[in-house]
């Protein structure tokens, strides 16, 4: 009677007992089956006899019987049961292409593209994984691909991961030599303003993180990237306030209460977009005239390697934000009104922080002497013109209007960030 | 408390009991059948307590739910059992070196049993390995009387079983299919010392039971609720995971036969 029953996918358990390794060879092998499915189990261990039927009530799998082969095997059937977890789902087999020997995150998300929306069910199960149902509801709240993946998210990931620095010796710290006490006094008051403002850049996309769907995880570990750089920021512009016997300058009202507006913002897009696009968008051209202004190499070096890795935030942010526009045309009401939400909280806080201002204008000047310190000022109003034209041509590159940009860049936060 | 409410008896074996529990009540409640819930400390005490009328329903060992229909003369109602315990069976285990190749063989040797009030480590293994012709006034017994008033639930006095075969205080023990399968699977089992001789027949385990005096709505409500829970509802999962099942099934009453005969053989009514 046995024989009547045409086994779909057969084990060879050889003489292992059930304890003691056919546990090895079984499960996966049902695992393959549709429920109804049969699995023929060849063994020539007598105690697999009393033992696979114990197995498969357990299991609620059917023991269908055995019969002893002609060369003196006992060849077990099983009937995958329908309330036995269901059959695995392979994912298609697509292999990964080399480039040149790298094997790179982008290849592996055009060969495994993220779904359009995420299941909170899956929870931490990495993308392409089979999923057994009845797992606990995750609290991922970032479940649908368009809002919050660019088609870039990818590559940008591999940038980042290929441009990682060291702060202890990838600077030529060597260099660094006290300066005459007002300018060494400034670079401590922008070293401090600067590491103040990586810190809200570090803590603010940390908050997002775990709300993103696993399947989305290029996502996060663009993320993971984004906090690693400003943790090295921080430390590099500590560093250099302090190496040659400077010290701290003063946090201004002005800048905390900017930075506790970013901190509280509860949307992704829209912290990507005050953050990344309007705030470390302007922190680029604020490195770049510290970078053009700095007193020795070192500071030059740390503040164009910052540069170079919050290009790359501001180019995630960028993307993000577009590919989420384009999806969704309601976004950009949204986005303004984060805006003017934000600059009413900051209604009345006065320009760029006195500190800051008087830092750059005394690093530009090189020193305090009278007419240089002229041309120091209006190195500074040069900047915040700067700011706001390359603020206004990344808005349009967003995808907003040109009245639009002007309006957005206007009310942006004096304190840069 | 209202007189809707199911008031149903189950024994605490195990602190996942009170979760369980919870987890049932919470889980009626939303599907709109109240129920509240006693535990106790041994099947003794929940069977007089049913047969006095005090709770509704009691969740039964098959010990306990053949003294109840003993008790009533039949006329409790059987509502419901798991999946799993249709079909259980026990497993008579010896040691590799003891030389034991057929049932016969135990006669003379040491065999390892569990609780006295074990269906399936005591009363059926022996019950049946008499059937099978072996002489047990040659068998010499070594029982593990743990958790006594819990019928075995606890699975302690078979763990005890393993252990006497594994230290070789035993040449065969009796244990349930259950915690046979599931030690080896959790690779607590060594082949090479210890391996399954031979296999009871199916007999069945747990059982809700009800005396004829509960109000047919009630048993109606009870089994719908208890019917529509579902392996793939993580609401769900966490209860049948705990409680050892997929799914609820109808009773059935056939599986009982043998216990009836083993406790009249061995007088233990």
């Amino acid at each position: 009677m046995v024989k009547e029953v045409a086994a779909a996918v057969a084990v060879d358990g050889g003489a292992l007992p059930l304890g003691g390794g056919l546990l090895a060879v079984v499960p996966p092998a049902v695992a393959l089956l549709e429920p109804g499915g049969v699995l023929a189990v060849l063994s020539s261990a007598p105690s697999v006899r009393e033992d696979l039927p114990s197995w498969c009530r357990v299991e609620r799998c059917g023991y269908l019987g055995h019969e002893e082969m002609p060369d003196g095997r006992d060849r077990h059937l099983i009937e995958k049961g329908p309330s036995s977890p269901a059959r695995r789902e392979a994912e298609p087999a697509r292999g990964l292409p080399l480039r040149e020997g790298r094997l790179l995150a982008a290849d592996v998300l055009a060969a495994y593209p993220m779904p359009e929306r995420a299941s909170p069910q899956s929870g931490f199960a990495p993308r392409g994984a089979s999923v057994e149902p009845g797992g606990p509801p995750y609290p991922f709240s970032l479940l649908e691909r368009d809002h919050i993946a660019p088609p870039e998210v990818g590559s940008l990931y591999d940038q980042a991961v290929s441009a990682q620095w060291d702060a202890t010796r990838d600077i030529p710290w060597d260099r660094v030599k006290r300066l005459p006490a007002a300018l060494e006094s400034a670079v401590g008051q922008i070293m401090t303003f600067l590491a103040e403002n990586e810190l809200s850049a570090l803590y603010v996309p940390a908050k997002f993180l775990p709300r993103i769907h696993p399947a989305y995880a290029e996502v996060a570990m663009f993320l993971a990237t984004q906090l690693a750089d400003e943790a090295r920021h921080i430390d590099v512009f500590l560093k250099r306030a302090r190496i040659a016997g400077g010290s701290l300058g003063t946090s201004s009202v002005t800048t905390s209460r900017s930075l506790l507006s970013l901190l509280e913002l509860e949307d992704f897009t829209e912290a990507a977009f005050l953050l990344s696009v309007l705030g470390e968008g302007t922190f680029l051209d604020l490195l770049r005239f510290v970078e053009e202004h700095a007193p020795d190499e070192a500071t030059a070096e740390l503040v164009r390697r910052a540069r170079a890795d919050e290009s790359r935030h501001v180019h995630f942010g960028l993307a993000h934000v577009r590919h989420a526009l384009a999806q969704d045309a309601s976004l950009y009401g949204r986005l303004e009104a984060a805006v003017r939400r934000r600059a009413a909280t900051l209604h009345g806080v006065g320009g760029v922080p006195a500190p800051l201002q008087d830092a750059l204008t005394v690093l530009a000047a090189r020193g305090t002497e009278a007419r240089a310190v002229a041309r120091g000022h209006e190195a500074f109003r040069t900047l915040l013109e700067t700011m706001h034209e390359d603020r206004m041509r990344r808005l349009r590159h967003a995808g907003f209007t040109a009245e639009q940009a002007q309006v957005l860049s206007d009310l942006h936060t004096p304190n840069f960030m | 408390m209202s007189d809707h409410t199911i008031f149903i008896g189950a024994v605490a074996y195990d602190p996942k009991v009170v979760t369980i529990w919870e987890g049932i009540r919470d889980y009626f409640r939303e599907a709109g059948v109240p129920v509240d819930f006693a535990l106790f400390s041994n099947y003794e005490r929940q069977v007089e307590t049913l047969i006095e009328g005090r709770i509704d329903i009691a969740w039964n060992t098959p010990l306990a739910h053949v003294r109840v229909q003993k008790r009533t003369g039949g006329r409790s109602v059987s509502l419901a059992m798991r999946d799993t315990d249709c079909d259980f069976r026990a497993k008579i285990v010896v040691r590799r070196d003891a030389g034991i190749q057929s049932l016969r063989d135990i006669e003379g040797r040491t065999l390892a049993v569990g609780s006295r009030d074990s269906t399936q480590a005591r009363i059926l293994p022996l019950h049946f390995l008499r059937q099978e012709g072996v002489d047990l006034s040659r068998v010499s017994l070594l029982p593990f009387d743990t958790d006594l008033g819990k019928h075995g639930d606890t699975g302690t006095s078979e763990l005890d079983v393993l252990a006497a075969l594994h230290s070789g205080a035993a040449g065969a023990g009796a244990v349930g299919d259950l915690v046979w399968v599931n030690e080896q699977a959790a690779g607590r089992v060594d082949p090479s010392k210890v391996e399954v001789l031979w296999t009871t027949p199916g007999f069945d385990h747990c059982m809700f039971d009800a005396l004829d005096t509960l109000p047919p709505e009630k048993a109606d409500a009870f089994r719908r609720a208890l019917f529509a829970m579902r392996w793939d509802d993580p609401r769900h999962r966490r209860i049948l995971e705990l409680e050892g099942l997929r799914q609820w099934v109808p009773p059935r009453d056939e599986g009982y036969r043998s216990l009836r005969a083993a406790l009249d053989e061995q007088g233990l009514w």
